[in-house]
């Protein structure tokens, strides 16, 4: 039997008990972060976009911003009965995807602060994140198995590669 | 991902397609005069899409694409992208540099030059065109290219117009030279009050 597939689309979150696939495709300068608890068998990704929501507007899709996104995924997945002590996670994207031109050094750094808003939420939240593939200029799509706990990433010059286990 | 609430109508479709049009009879010109050759460019379709899907009309989200991407600033501020999947890419380094990189990481500077000059003469000649027509002042920051998969380029255009919830208007473009043409996807994602203003002005606005 195949398993679920989960496809998180930009400021989605995706969790499940048990079995599944989830996949990012296309991450530029957005970040897909996953955490997994093999012990209860829960699992979720989600697709930040933005380091930060914005105060003056209200926040309907926690999933777009990194400082409301990652704490809406622990909780999503403590709903299904993850403890967060146990989530392993890992994260790939944040690239700078615009490679020439004359002003691309001082435009779309959007892909490292993204990167820097995450890693205060682990930090924060306390997460033990194992592995992370960020920056540079490569789109990537990061998959995760529930199943196995393997991390992918691949990009268009790469095959796909494993990122790391999310399971012992 | 909401697409814009005020949807355009047929009306306001053909006014932007016509503009498109102007637009790029000027870049034609400009493109010709360039490379010495002629060429010719068409329009065969303008919609309204939700930004999300661009990458479909690339062929997926993981499809090999060329962006070139500028924002726009002045009295309509919004963002400018022309998308061109990666065999077109080719078809058009082939007509104006004779020979065409096969993958990627050939990319150098000359072919990223190339596609630097054509978003400039294309966005440039579509600004003007809305300028003549609105009397609004627009201009372009200067290009940047990207060769990512379509999803990845098109989501930081997104976060550089910083929301999700801008309506785009994609302009189907065809190159055609004598040995063929290469389809390509002018993108323009207006802010909304920009939109609102643009339609305004041409007698186009949505009554109260």
């Amino acid at each position: 039997m195949t398993p679920t597939q989960l496809l998180v689309g930009m400021a989605d979150i995706q969790v499940v008990k048990g079995p599944g696939c989830f996949t990012c495709l296309g991450l530029g300068s957005c970040i897909g972060f996953c955490a997994l608890d093999p012990v209860a068998n829960v699992a979720g990704m989600v697709h930040v976009m933005l380091p930060e929501h914005f105060k003056d507007k209200p926040n309907d899709m926690p999933g777009k911003f990194a400082d409301t996104g990652i704490a809406a995924l622990v909780q999503a997945l403590e709903k299904l009965g993850a403890s967060r002590s146990k989530l392993v996670c890992a994260m790939a994207g944040g690239a700078q995807v615009f490679k020439f031109g004359a002003n691309v050094a001082n435009k779309l750094d959007i892909g490292a602060r993204n990167a820097l808003a995450v890693d205060e939420q682990v930090k924060k939240l306390g997460l033990k994140v194992i592995a992370r593939d960020v920056g540079g200029h490569a789109g990537r799509t990061m998959m995760l198995d529930a199943a196995t706990g393997e991390v992918k990433v691949r990009t268009v010059s790469q095959e796909e590669k494993l990122l790391c286990r999310l399971r012992a | 991902m909401s697409i814009n609430s005020s949807s355009l109508d047929a009306l306001r479709l053909s006014a932007i397609k016509e503009l498109a049009n102007i637009g790029l009879g000027h870049a034609t010109t400009a493109i010709a005069e360039l490379t010495q050759k002629p060429f010719n460019m068409s329009v065969p379709r303008a919609e309204q899409i939700g930004l999300e899907q661009i990458p479909l009309l690339i062929g997926g989200r993981e499809e090999q694409t060329v962006g070139i991407y500028m924002s726009v600033e002045g009295d309509i501020t919004g963002h400018i992208a022309f998308m061109f999947p990666w065999n077109s890419a080719q078809k058009l380094w082939t007509m104006i540099l004779g020979s065409a990189p096969e993958t990627a990481e050939q990319v150098g500077e000359l072919e990223a030059s190339v596609m630097l000059e054509i978003g400039n003469i294309v966005n440039s000649s579509f600004l003007n065109a809305i300028s003549d027509m609105t009397d609004f002042k627009l201009h372009a920051t200067p290009p940047m290219v990207s060769i990512e998969m379509a999803a990845a380029i098109l989501e930081s255009i997104v976060l550089e117009a910083y929301s999700a919830d801008h309506c785009a208007l994609s302009i189907e473009t065809r190159i055609v030279d004598e040995q063929g043409g290469a389809e390509g996807y002018f993108v323009y994602i207006p802010s909304e009050q920009g939109l609102h203003d643009f339609f305004e002005r041409l007698g186009l606005g949505e009554a109260a």
